[in-house]
């Protein structure tokens, strides 16, 4: 009988107390935010997009091999002596990248593809809202190269290696004759 | 008891149905018989000195074409006596079989058909012999190492089909946005 | 196979209950013979007056794509056929094409709402296969730091879907509010809210930054009333009590058959937590004590047990976290990171505590770069198997959600 009428006190009590508590919230000051007006300060290394700065790439892949989704493609073409540029770190770049895609779509944001960069070029940046309305419009191409120009330097490129190539026989055969 | 102590007693209980011991592994090995496998589980479980009574774990192994053979490995543990061994059994990779444990220690129930599952390799006398990860008329155990993937599933094809078309976008988003570049 | 002739193959249990004894169970003979269960597949009992309920693969309380197959009797369950696999990416022959390093951001994907355990169960699996013993002290503090922190979030969230799962909807919302803060402390050191990547094979992502210790303790301050809070409002409520504290009840040699662990397991009185029995990494250096569910309202095993085994968890994990701040030595974290990731040839086996119980990863490397064979071992996939054991006759359909919340499943982890 006791229990019985306990079991009803409590019934009542403990409700009670969680609902004091719960009205007790409604006066201290909310902790949600309207979103697209106010904005939450992200940390400086949040993973968002990825960006890749060109100017500094050198094609040397790491980050395309570090992946484990293979969401970039870089193809490159090899770049003659009189072109070769150096990037703000001071690497020679021996390579023309004609394209550097990214598809953010595949991309699992882990920051594998950052460590390996010798020159730090490739990083994530804090922009987390970028939307495609089909699956392809976040393929982000970052190297502005036509087909043609890309289809130029790689004409380039076999000339020189066939000059040198040339260049190299003709020398061996001077040498051998000189040898004989 | 030492990994040791146990392959000795198990040697000494069943004889020829323990065939290697690897003592250098990280974790000891023991390796049996198939068809012995319920029976020494049942004495690991029950014997006064062993008293297994928890399956760490059951996982299929593929050991290739080369060696013909599926693995079912068993890390078994002694919530009472503290110690673990690891039992090893393998079996061909064309209708393997292998005696279940699941009776012994329930847990092997699921794993067991996990196992039949991804590598195909039967488990006599299972209660409920059935696929559990992948769809029931799904072809093919995927995580062999020859496995290929079916075209179609139920219509739908399965495989990948290479990269996007190329219809992505040429405008170059990133550069005309100064704010991140 | 004769070999066995003439000897008992009893089943004995050893187990140690809430007040530390070993006591020895032989479990009834109607266990050892078959299965409740009966025959292969689905075809059983289904004459008659039985119904066949499908929940799932869309439900709300089934915490992810998980389809139950109920055959009842009325309002009373007879059976629970799980089916699982909606979520099924192949975890493991993913792992086999990749990298260790690259397999690590899909061990976060696992169990995504415990993604650092993941990571550490992973990690700690490699270091063993590749016979790393010796680690800066300060990445050993920053590992339990993380894993303890995680644990909390993880366990927030399972309390706060609890009380939704039986109809308190205001502890879900302040549990995810304190969480909000624990995932935002992880954003500051990985970078990531969710899918960390931080723990890495023998060092971390990136350092702690400068004052991270100080906001964690201001987040140990701030987070322990309201656990109190926590307990007012859900644990305590009359009615949440008598919903819970009778149902799904899971004895204790029926979950170490069915190799349950961590809150499930000590739910139901048994006194098992490998951080205490098989201390990986610093575990043993910390002084916290293991709660067990002891049957206060109810039987014991029940669901709420489970439930306020995670509650007493979070306690207890704060204190290692003030442990660990006061100890938190200074130094490079990364000083011990392999170059390469090339374990030889061998084979390896090891478990940790992750929130949801026992998580264990066996590698097989065959001295390449990439695994040849990743098996996880996952708690939910135990856990879910024994849904029918907690089936003791009187289970009702409302009282399977129930009993599916109270386990704390995440169906990413089961399916992999």
């Amino acid at each position: 009988m006791l229990q019985y009428f306990r079991n009803i006190w409590e019934g009542f009590w403990t409700p009670l107390v969680g609902l004091s508590m719960t009205w007790r919230k409604l006066f201290v000051p909310s902790v949600t935010m309207q979103y697209p007006e106010e904005r939450w300060e992200l940390p400086t290394n949040s993973r968002m997009q990825l960006f890749v700065n060109m100017d500094d790439c050198i094609g040397c892949l790491q980050c395309e091999r570090a992946c484990p989704v293979q969401c970039i493609s870089i193809d490159t073409v090899k770049a003659i002596p009189d072109e070769v540029e150096e990037t703000t770190t001071g690497h020679k770049k021996r390579l023309h990248v004609t394209k550097f895609d990214i598809d953010m779509v595949k991309c699992c944001y882990c920051d594998l593809c950052t460590f390996p960069c010798p020159t730090e070029c490739i990083y994530m940046t804090p922009s987390f809202e970028d939307s495609s309305p089909d699956r392809y419009g976040l393929v982000y191409h970052f190297v502005n190269m036509t087909p043609q120009r890309a289809a130029e330097l790689e004409e380039k490129a076999r000339q020189f290696d066939a000059a040198e190539a040339a260049r190299k026989a003709k020398a061996s055969e001077k040498s051998a004759t000189a040898t004989a | 008891m030492t990994p040791e102590a146990i392959h000795d007693a198990l040697q000494q209980y069943f004889g020829e149905a323990i065939t290697a011991f690897d003592a250098d592994a990280i974790d000891p090995t023991v390796t049996v018989e198939a068809s012995a496998i319920h029976d020494v589980g049942a004495y690991l479980r029950s014997e006064p000195d062993m008293l297994f009574d928890s399956l760490m774990c059951l996982s299929g192994v593929d050991y290739g074409e080369a060696q013909n053979s599926l693995g079912v490995v068993y890390h078994l543990h002694s919530t009472a006596l503290r110690h673990t061994i690891t039992l090893r059994v393998e079996a061909p990779r064309q209708d393997g079989v292998v005696p279940t444990v699941c009776d012994i220690w329930r847990t092997a129930e699921w794993h067991e058909r996990e196992a039949f599952d991804l590598f195909g390799m039967r488990f006599d006398r299972h209660p409920d012999h059935r696929r559990i990860l992948l769809p029931d008329d799904w072809e093919g155990h995927p995580l062999l190492k020859d496995y290929q993937v079916q075209e179609f599933y139920q219509g739908i094809p399965v495989p990948y089909e290479g990269d996007p078309p190329e219809i992505g976008m040429d405008v170059y988003r990133f550069q005309d946005r100064e704010d991140l570049a | 196979m004769c070999a066995m002739a003439g000897k008992p193959t009893g089943d004995v249990y050893r187990f140690q209950d809430s007040k530390g004894q070993w006591r020895t169970h032989r479990r009834p003979s109607h266990h050892q013979d078959g299965f409740r269960s009966g025959g292969p597949g689905i075809s059983y009992e289904r004459q008659g007056d039985d119904l066949i309920l499908q929940m799932g693969p869309q439900h709300p309380s089934t915490h992810g794509v998980l389809r139950l197959e109920i055959v009842t009797d009325g309002e009373l369950v007879k059976h629970i056929t799980p089916h699982l696999g909606y979520l099924h990416r192949c975890f493991e022959k993913h792992a086999e094409a990749m990298t260790y390093p690259q397999v690590i951001p899909y061990a976060d994907r696992m169990d995504y709402l415990s993604a650092m355990n993941q990571e550490l169960a992973y990690v700690l699996a490699v270091e063993k296969l590749m016979g790393l013993k010796e680690f800066p002290e300060r990445l050993e503090y920053i590992r339990v730091l993380m894993a303890e922190l995680q644990r909390i979030a993880s366990h927030l969230l399972a309390i706060g879907t609890y009380g939704l799962d039986v109809g308190a909807m205001t502890p879900f919302f302040w549990c995810v509010r304190d969480r909000e803060k624990i995932l935002d402390l992880f954003e500051w050191v990985s970078g990531a809210r969710l899918l960390y990547n931080y723990l890495w094979i023998g060092g971390v992502a990136h350092d702690l930054p400068a004052g991270y210790t100080d906001k964690v303790m201001e987040f140990v301050t701030y987070f322990e009333p309201r656990v109190q809070e926590l307990n007012d409002l859900l644990s305590s409520n009359k009615i949440f009590i008598e919903r819970a504290a009778s149902i799904g009840v899971l004895t204790a040699e029926d979950a170490i058959s069915y190799g349950i662990g961590g809150p499930n397991l000590r739910g139901s009185g048994v006194k098992w937590d490998l951080r205490k029995e098989e201390p990986y990494g610093i575990y043993d250096r910390f002084d916290f004590d293991v709660p067990v569910g002891t049957g206060e309202f109810g039987v014991l095993g029940s669901a709420w047990d489970r439930y306020i085994v995670r509650v007493r968890e979070m306690l207890e994990s704060l204190k290692i976290i003030r442990q660990v701040v006061d100890q938190m030595p200074g130094s490079d974290p990364n000083e011990a990171m392999p170059r390469r990731i090339r374990p030889a040839k061998g084979e390896a086996y090891l478990r940790t505590e992750s929130p949801r119980g026992e998580l264990g990863f066996y590698l097989v490397s065959d001295g390449t770069e990439k695994p040849y064979r990743c098996k996880a071992r996952s708690p939910c996939f135990t856990a879910i198997s024994a849904l029918n054991a907690m089936n003791h006759g009187g289970m009702l359909i409302a009282d399977a959600v129930a009993v599916i919340g109270s386990l704390d499943i995440v169906l990413g982890e089961i399916d992999r």
